[in-house]
C-alpha cells in the first residue's frame, strides 16, 4: 500500500489546503462537505478481423466537492487541482445551504484498513506488447476450439485510479484501485444460421491476471453450449416455474430486488420495499447480501466513494428485510451508521447508494434435486437486459440462453424470450435455494444515474411461478 | 491547443491525426417534495486525439491540457499507437467529403446566446416552478396519495472544434435546455404506480415548464387498476415517446460495422426492398434549429439529408472511412444524426395530420403501448421480445390499462405489418418517430 503523501503529491494537496477548501464549501452554513480527488489512466486494445489495430489510453484527473444540508445536496466539481479553480467550485456547491434550514447529523466513520487488492502489479507499468500477445493467444485458442467460429473480437480494458478523500470531519482515506477487463466474442456460422457468444472476467486485479489459465476459462466459456444455441427455439409462453442457474442469473436478484433495498429510494418512499424493513419478504432460510469486501472483486473497493470502510451488508435474514444500502445522506437521515454503499462514477458524480457485489447465499438444496422437481418450466443460464421498476416492483428480462424443464428434465433449448414478473412476489415465491452459490465476475456494470462497476451471484433457485413470453 | 497537437504530433512522426476539443458546462437543480433538494455545477473539457503512425492507429484522451501534460501525452500516445498492428484500411476521410461550411459553431441553429443570463437562482425558480407538490396537498383526492414528487431543470452548453492534418476545422455549438418531473403515488388500496413528464429544447424559452408535473400526474392516474390480458394476436400502436425502442435495432443493423461483424439481420440488404412500400425514413441532418441537428459527424464528413429506407428500400448502411475501405461500401456519415419517419396510412399517404386518436380509430381495437419494459432482440436474426405496458383500446377508444404483457417477434416482419405512422412526433427529440400502429403482433400475457 502507498504512504499518504504519494497521493497528497499527486494531487499538489497538504491537510492545511484541504481545511481551507471545507471551510469555503461550508461558508453557508452546511452540515458536511467531503472532497473526491480522482487520477485514473485507463487503457484498452481490441483484436478484431484478426489484428490488434485499435487501441489508446485516456486521463481523467480532477476533484468533486459536495456540500450536504439536511439531506440537500449541492455539488460541483474541477478538473484542475489549482487551488483557486477549486476554490470556485467550493462556493457553487455551498450555494445549497443559503437559506436552507433543515439539519441533519453526519458522523465520523471509524477507519478499517482493508487491504482487498494486494500484490497487485500495477497497470502503468505494464508492457503494451505483453497485453497485445495476450490477446492474439487469445483469439487462437478461442478460433481452434470450433469451426464454425467466424469472426472473434477480443478486447482488454484496464484502468488505475489513485483516490483521495477529505470531509468536514477531517477523515482522511487514500486507495489506489487497479481494475483489469477481458472480454471476448465469437460469431459462429452453421449454414444460413448466426450465433453469438460472449464471455468476460473484470477483476480488481493487475496485469498479473493476464494468465494461461483466463485465456483457458475465456475460450471454453465463450463456445460452451454453442450447440444447444442453435437448436434453441422460442417455446410457447404462458406462466410456469422457473429456475435460474446458479451464477450470471444473479443479475435478477441485483435489478428486481437490489435496487429496491438502496435506501434513498426508500428514503422518498418510492420503493416497493420503503415500508416492510423488519418483516418478512421471502422464506425462511434466505439470506441476501451486498458484499464489498471479497477481495480482487469488481464491485469491491477497500472504502466506498465516501470514505467508509468496505463491509458485508446483509439486506435480507433469514427471509427477514434487515436493511436497506446506505450512503452518508440515507443513514444519517435513517439515524444507522452507513453500510458503505456511497458510490460514484467518477470525480464528477456525487455519491449515491449502489451496490457491489450483491448475490444470495447458498442454501441447502441439491441443485440436480430442483431441476427433478419441476413438472413444467423453464431454466435459465444466462439473462439480459433485464428492467425493473423500483415503485411497482415490476420487472422484465430476456432470457439468452435456457432449457424447457419438462417432468424433471432439462429437454429442448430455448432463447429469446422474455420472463416477467414481480420481485417482492417472486422473492416470497421461492420454492428452494441451492448449495452452490456462484458469484459471476464478468463485466457487469450497473447504470442508475452513472455507471459504477459491480458483481451478481446467486445459487440454483427455483422460483414457483413467473410468465414466460413465447410463441 | 488543437494546433499545437496536430504539429506536434507530425513532428513526432505521425502520418496523419484529427484532434477534438470538447468542452460542456452543465447546470441542474432539483426539487422533491417542493423544496430544493440538489444544485450541480458541472464544467468539463477535454482533448481527444485520432492518431495515424506508421500505418497504424491509436484514439486518446485527456483532461491535462496543460501543455507540458499534453506534450508528454502525446508522446506516450505515439509510442503506444506505434505498438499496435498495422491496419492498411485507417486513414482521414478524403478531403472533399469533409464539412466546408461549419466555421462559426451556430450554423446547426441550436445555440441560444441566452443561456448565459441564467445563473444559479433562475434556475432553482425554474425547478420550483416545476412542483404542483403544494398545490396537490393542499387538495387531496379521496382515490390516490401522492408518495413523491421530483422535479428537476437543467440546461448545458457544448463546444466542440474538430481539425485535422489535412485542414479540416469545424465547430459545433449546442445549447440545450429540459425539465422533468416523475410522480409516485399510491392508489387506496397502497398500489404504488410512477410515472413522468419532460420537455427539452436548445432554447430555454421553449422548454414547457407549466404543464410537466400535470402530465406526468395524469400519465401515474390513467395506470390505476390495471388488468390481465389474455395473450394472443392484436394490432398495435405504440406511442409516440417510446416508438424509438423499435426503431433502433434496425438502425444498429444498417451500420456498417454490425454488417461488416455478421452481427446484422439486415446484411446483404442494401437496395432490397425488405419493408413495406409506405415505410420511408430519412435522415434529415441537415434541418437547423431542429434537436438533432448537424453539419458533420465525429470523423467531420459533412452530413446530408438523405432517405435511410426510402418506400421500403433500404438506401444505406452508415459507413465511415475505415468501413468503406474495409467492406467496399460507399462511405456515407459515421451514424444516424436525425432519423424522421414519413407519416402515412395503409390506404396512402396522408395530407394532413396523423394524430394518435386517428390511428387509435383507424386501428378499432387492440393493445396502446406506452412503455416497454426490459427485452432484447437478436442482432443476427432480429427476434425480439419485449415486456410492454400500456392499454386495451376498443371502437378506438382506450378502455383499461394492461399489465405483465410480453410482445415477441421478428423485426422484419413487424415493421411489415407496418399499417400506419402519425405525424405526431415531439419536436423534443431528436428522433422523429410518431405513434406507430402495426397489425398482427404476437401478445404473451
Amino acid at each position: 500500500m502507498k504512504d499518504n503523501s504519494y497521493y497528497l503529491n499527486i494531487f499538489g494537496m497538504d491537510i492545511p489546503t484541504l481545511d481551507t477548501i471545507v471551510a469555503t464549501a461550508l461558508r453557508n452554513g452546511g452540515d458536511y462537505c467531503d472532497l473526491y480527488f480522482e487520477n485514473t489512466v485507463y487503457f484498452n486494445l481490441m483484436l478484431k478481423d484478426g489484428a490488434v489495430t485499435s487501441g489508446g489510453c485516456h486521463t481523467d484527473y480532477g476533484v468533486g466537492i459536495r456540500v450536504l444540508k439536511g439531506e440537500k445536496t449541492g455539488y460541483a466539481y474541477s478538473e484542475t487541482t489549482a487551488l483557486a479553480d477549486i476554490l470556485a467550485a467550493a462556493k457553487a456547491a455551498s450555494a445549497i445551504a443559503l437559506g436552507a434550514s433543515s439539519s441533519l447529523a453526519y458522523c465520523s466513520t471509524p477507519d478499517v484498513r482493508h487491504d482487498l487488492y494486494p500484490d497487485v502489479e500495477d497497470w502503468r507499468q505494464a508492457d503494451a506488447r505483453a497485453i497485445l500477445t495476450f490477446l492474439q493467444t487469445l483469439e487462437k485458442e478461442v478460433s481452434s476450439k470450433d469451426s464454425r467460429i467466424v469472426k472473434v473480437i477480443a478486447r482488454a480494458s484496464d484502468s488505475e485510479s489513485d483516490v483521495m478523500m477529505y470531509n468536514s470531519m477531517h477523515e482522511a482515506r487514500f486507495d489506489s484501485r487497479p481494475m483489469g477487463s477481458v472480454t471476448v466474442s465469437a460469431v459462429f456460422q452453421d449454414g444460413d444460421k448466426s450465433e453469438t457468444r460472449t464471455a468476460s472476467r473484470s477483476f480488481r486485479k493487475g496485469f498479473e491476471m493476464l494468465d494461461t489459465q483466463l485465456i483457458e476459462e475465456l475460450a471454453n466459456e465463450v463456445v460452451k453450449g454453442i450447440d444447444a444455441r442453435f437448436e434453441a427455439r422460442r417455446p410457447k409462453g404462458g406462466r410456469m416455474s422457473v429456475v435460474m442457474g446458479a451464477g450470471a442469473s444473479g443479475i435478477l436478484l441485483h435489478e428486481a430486488m437490489g435496487h429496491a433495498f438502496e435506501a434513498d429510494f426508500n428514503r422518498k418512499g418510492q420503493s416497493i420495499f420503503a415500508d416492510k424493513m423488519g418483516r418478512r419478504i421471502c422464506p425462511e432460510g434466505i439470506d441476501i447480501v451486498d458484499d464489498g469486501t471479497v477481495a480482487y472483486n469488481r464491485g469491491s473497493g477497500n472504502y466506498d466513494d465516501e470514505g467508509v470502510p468496505a463491509q458485508k451488508t446483509y439486506m435480507v435474514r433469514d427471509g427477514i428485510l434487515t436493511s436497506y444500502l446506505h450512503d452518508r445522506v440515507s443513514a444519517a437521515w435513517y439515524g444507522v451508521p452507513s453500510t458503505g454503499n456511497g458510490r460514484r462514477e467518477s470525480f464528477r458524480y456525487n455519491p449515491i447508494p449502489r451496490m457491489r457485489a450483491t448475490y444470495m447465499e447458498s442454501g441447502k438444496a441439491d441443485p440436480g434435486a430442483i431441476v427433478a422437481s419441476v413438472k413444467k418450466g423453464i431454466y435459465v443460464d444466462e439473462f439480459s437486459n433485464g428492467q425493473v421498476k423500483i415503485g411497482e416492483g415490476d420487472f422484465t428480462f430476456f432470457v439468452k440462453s435456457g432449457y424447457l424443464i419438462e417432468n424433471g428434465h432439462l429437454t429442448m433449448p430455448v432463447k429469446d424470450v422474455n420472463i416477467i414478473g414481480n420481485g417482492p412476489e417472486a422473492l416470497a415465491d421461492i420454492r428452494a435455494v441451492g448449495n452452490d452459490m456462484k458469484i459471476d465476475n464478468g463485466t457487469w456494470t450497473c447504470g442508475k444515474e452513472q455507471s459504477v462497476p459491480v458483481t451478481c451471484g446467486i445459487p440454483t433457485v427455483l422460483v414457483g411461478s413467473l410468465i414466460v413470453g413465447g410463441e | 491547443m488543437a494546433r499545437f497537437c496536430i504539429e506536434r504530433a507530425l513532428e513526432l512522426g505521425a502520418s496523419a491525426i484529427r484532434v477534438s476539443l470538447n468542452k460542456n458546462v452543465t447546470d441542474s437543480a432539483t426539487v422533491f417534495n417542493g423544496q430544493l433538494d440538489k444544485v450541480t455545477h458541472s464544467s468539463d473539457r477535454s482533448i481527444f486525439l485520432y492518431l495515424f503512425v506508421d500505418g497504424k492507429y491509436g484514439t486518446f484522451s485527456t483532461n491535462r491540457l496543460e501543455r507540458a501534460d499534453l506534450d508528454a501525452f502525446l508522446i506516450k500516445a505515439i509510442d503506444t499507437t506505434r505498438l499496435l498492428e498495422s491496419d492498411p484500411c485507417r486513414s482521414l476521410p478524403q478531403k472533399a467529403r469533409t464539412v466546408q461550411d461549419a466555421v462559426t459553431g451556430f450554423e446547426a441553429g441550436l445555440f441560444d446566446k441566452a443561456y448565459f443570463e441564467e445563473d444559479v437562482d433562475s434556475r432553482i425558480a425554474k425547478a420550483l416552478r416545476l412542483s404542483k407538490y403544494e398545490k396537490l396537498m393542499a387538495s387531496p383526492s379521496k382515490d390516490w396519495s401522492l408518495i413523491s414528487e421530483e422535479c428537476e431543470w437543467s440546461d448545458s452548453v457544448d463546444d466542440t472544434i474538430l481539425l485535422d492534418s489535412q485542414g479540416l476545422e469545424a465547430r459545433h455549438t449546442e445549447t440545450s435546455a429540459g425539465c422533468f418531473c416523475e410522480m409516485n403515488v399510491s392508489d387506496k388500496e397502497g398500489n404504488k404506480y410512477s410515472g413522468y413528464w419532460w420537455d427539452s429544447s436548445w432554447s430555454a424559452d421553449k422548454v414547457d415548464l407549466e404543464e410537466c408535473a400535470e402530465k406526468a400526474l395524469k400519465k401515474v392516474l390513467k395506470q390505476f387498476s390495471p388488468k390481465r390480458s389474455r395473450g394472443g394476436k392484436y394490432k398495435m400502436v405504440v406511442d409516440t415517446s417510446v416508438a424509438s425502442r423499435l426503431l433502433t435495432p434496425v438502425i444498429n443493423a444498417l451500420n456498417a460495422s454490425s454488417v461488416q461483424q455478421k452481427m446484422s439481420f439486415l446484411e446483404d440488404s442494401l437496395g432490397k426492398k425488405l419493408f413495406p412500400a409506405n415505410l420511408t425514413i430519412m435522415d434529415m441532418g441537415r434541418e437547423a434549429g431542429k434537436l438533432g441537428a448537424r453539419l458533420y459527424d465525429s470523423e467531420g464528413v459533412a452530413v446530408r439529408n438523405a432517405p435511410i429506407i426510402e418506400n421500403g428500400v433500404v438506401k444505406q448502411y452508415f459507413t465511415n472511412t475505415y468501413l468503406a475501405a474495409k467492406t467496399g461500401f460507399e462511405p456515407t456519415v459515421e451514424d444516424v444524426s436525425r432519423p424522421c419517419v414519413k407519416a402515412f396510412v395503409q390506404t396512402g399517404e396522408s395530407s394532413g395530420n396523423i394524430e394518435l386518436q386517428d390511428i387509435l380509430k383507424l386501428c378499432g381495437s387492440g393493445v396502446y403501448v406506452t412503455g416497454f419494459n426490459g427485452g432484447n432482440s437478436n442482432p443476427v436474426t432480429g427476434d425480439f421480445s419485449f415486456g410492454v405496458e400500456g392499454f386495451r383500446f376498443k371502437n378506438g377508444k382506450i378502455t383499461h390499462p394492461v399489465k405483465e404483457m410480453l410482445i415477441t417477434g421478428n423485426l422484419i416482419e413487424l415493421w411489415n405489418n407496418l399499417i400506419a405512422a402519425g405525424s405526431d412526433a415531439r419536436a423534443c427529440t431528436r428522433w422523429q418517430i410518431p405513434s406507430l400502429a402495426f397489425s398482427d403482433v404476437c401478445f404473451s400475457a
